[in-house]
């Protein structure tokens, strides 16, 4: 078993999972802000496939991206770490008459999700940090 | 980056939709007013809303990542008159009726004003809910380790 110290990789993941969502939520809100701007196209952040592959890559135990600039191997995903997502444009299928392709109700499902996520990163996040303590504590 | 910036970008849409709902008022208000400090009857007036950079300082750039970048506040650019001609009403017996008895009226639509209306009160509503969810986020991260 790999062990980062007393915080495993779980940890740093359940981090960049609330890093990452912070990041959704603002580009979120940027869309609702802007739900009347004429030739606005609403962003958001896709990391899911990039962190699902550097949690995988962690387990194995394969040569892994330490810096962002690194050139990728085939098969090599970076490590958790160094996720950062891409910003990637969700137009709405009929976008208005001036060209403004938000739709407010995609948005504030999407920031509702995202919402629910954070709180359960957060949740679990705190459920291991009191197994710690407990362990500390000697389970008194 | 965090949750205040996605906080202030809802504060400047809430702004920006409250100007709006001020707009919407005065064409109300005005829809029968044949006489302006400028002459002529009241103009429909109109905002126009654009998406600007959040964070504008060189040093939060690049201080930054390339998400932050991609967040934009909305401002409320100008103000805009409404081009229509106006709207002629026959009714000789006006102090404003021209030689052929018509009245010069604003050219505002006062169904189109409650429309526009209920959707500017729904965009602000949206805008709570989301300064409402970056708030219960940013306290539910204060939970971490009680």
């Amino acid at each position: 078993m790999q062990v980062d110290g007393i915080f495993n990789s779980t940890i740093n993941l359940l981090g960049k999972s609330i890093d990452l969502r912070t990041r959704q939520q603002n580009l979120l809100s940027s869309n609702v802000a802007n739900a009347e701007t004429p030739n606005y196209v609403p962003k958001a952040l896709a990391f899911e496939d990039e962190l699902q592959n550097a949690v995988k890559g962690a387990k194995k135990g394969t040569a892994v991206l330490t810096h962002q600039r690194h050139i990728p191997l085939k098969g090599v995903s970076g490590r958790i770490e160094t996720v950062s997502g891409r910003v990637v444009e969700t137009p709405a299928k009929t976008p208005g008459k001036d060209g403004n392709a938000v739709e407010l109700e995609n948005e504030m499902s999407r920031m509702s999700e995202n919402q629910i996520m954070y709180n359960a990163s957060v949740q679990i996040l705190s459920k291991k940090f009191e197994g710690i303590k407990s362990a500390i504590r000697e389970g008194k | 980056m965090d949750f205040f910036s996605s906080m202030s970008v809802s504060a400047s849409a809430l702004s920006a939709e409250r100007t709006r709902m001020n707009l919407i008022s005065s064409n109300l208000a005005n829809a029968n007013a044949t006489r302006t400090p400028e002459g002529g009857p009241y103009k429909r007036k109109d905002a126009v809303f654009s998406a600007t950079p959040a964070e504008t300082g060189r040093f939060d750039r690049a201080l930054n990542n390339a998400t932050s970048l991609e967040v934009r506040k909305v401002e409320v650019m100008e103000i805009i008159e409404d081009k229509n001609p106006p709207r002629l009403q026959y009714d000789p017996s006006h102090p404003d009726s021209n030689q052929q008895g018509y009245v010069a009226m604003p050219n505002v639509n006062v169904l189109e004003e409650m429309a526009d209306m209920i959707h500017a009160t729904r965009t602000y509503e949206a805008n709570v809910t989301a300064v409402n969810a970056a708030k219960s986020m940013a306290l539910k991260t204060l939970e971490i380790g009680r």
